[in-house]
């Protein structure tokens, strides 16, 4: 009885947490391959970092190659990594020409609705959001605190998927930078 | 007052050479250095092209209204490295002074500072009335018709 109320409890302040917040529930996630075949992924059982990337902006590429070391390092460990482009200025051939120039280890997804950007309220590249196996957002920022990697003080998607992994809770659950906006699809009203 | 005024004075004046560095306690000051006048606070830096294309327009904006007490304030998010590429953008552009570069400590306080609402995405503009309150913030490219209007009702 103790174990389901915890349960209820915990439900009732993920269902309550808004797009983005720490402590956000997301189950799955609907983006597309840039073959545009459309891929889920689930967010129970291991925990996922999703960074919303771009092509073009500058601050973005600045990461390309920590991207990869973020791939390489954590992938190994069971942490599923998504990498995701939401920007409707960015063609599939800009992004998988891009892809190659970067030489990335990693698939890069389309978002081509704005869908997955919406539903964790993602506004910047880079922008990460990192949830548990339990698809609970635990944090929600940037990817460290230096555009230039000579300056980084603090790896904080690095420092928070390590503390998932070891099960401890997540110490900085969110942070901001300066970065570029996502460039979403008008919708009409 | 005699300290916000030289601290305006000297942002203005060495906005003629380089880019006056700006952290949070500045802001505050350059806020309230410019009460009696309605301010556009605009975060913008070279590499973002979306703040690139609006800014001719802000200039522009800031011309046209300046004799109404109307006054444009920018502040570039570039990486120190890139402060002269800031400049010679700014100088081809006319952008008036006060001109400012980010210079705090932490990137993540500074932008919590300025509005928590604020994830960092470039460009980002925030409207302040004559006594200094902030009345508009913008995240993303100003619908610059919607703002001017909005400007001269504050006015």
């Amino acid at each position: 009885m103790r174990l389901s109320l915890a349960a209820l409890a915990f439900a009732i302040a993920a269902a309550a947490a808004e797009p983005g917040e720490v402590g956000q529930h997301v189950s799955t996630l609907h983006l597309r391959d840039l073959e545009n075949r459309e891929l889920t992924f689930s967010l129970h059982g291991k925990p996922t970092a999703v960074v919303f990337i771009s092509a073009l902006c500058p601050v973005s590429n600045a990461y390309n190659d920590r991207l990869n070391a973020l791939y390489r390092a954590f992938s190994s460990r069971g942490v599923q990594l998504l990498f995701v482009n939401s920007n409707s200025n960015e063609s599939a051939a800009e992004i998988a020409e891009h892809r190659r120039q970067a030489e990335f280890l990693f698939p890069v997804l389309r978002d081509t609705s704005n869908q997955v950007a919406d539903q964790m309220g993602a506004s910047t590249t880079p922008e990460a959001f990192l949830f548990d196996g339990r698809g609970i957002l635990r944090y929600r920022g940037a990817i460290d605190d230096a555009k230039n990697p000579a300056r980084v003080k603090q790896s904080y998607l690095a420092l928070g998927l390590d503390e998932l992994l070891a099960n401890k809770p997540v110490t900085t659950a969110q942070s901001k930078s300066f970065g570029c906006t996502i460039h979403r699809v008008r919708k009409l009203n | 007052m005699r300290f916000l005024l030289s601290f305006f004075v000297s942002g203005a004046l060495a906005a003629a050479a380089g880019l006056t560095p700006l952290a949070e306690p500045d802001y505050t000051k350059l806020i309230a250095a410019h009460k009696g006048k309605v301010v556009l606070v605009n975060f913008w830096a070279t590499y973002c092209v979306p703040c690139r294309a609006e800014m001719p327009s802000l200039v522009k904006l800031h011309e046209k209204l300046k004799a109404k007490g109307f006054q444009l304030v920018t502040i570039s998010a570039d990486e120190p490295e890139d402060e002269g590429r800031a400049v010679m953008f700014l100088d081809t552009t006319k952008v008036p002074a006060p001109r400012y570069i980010r210079k705090a400590k932490s990137e993540d306080a500074f932008i919590q500072f300025l509005d928590p609402k604020w994830s960092g995405a470039l460009p980002a503009t925030f409207l302040y009335d004559r006594t200094g309150k902030k009345i508009k913030a913008l995240f993303g490219e100003a619908d610059l018709k919607a703002l001017e209007a909005l400007i001269l009702k504050t006015l």
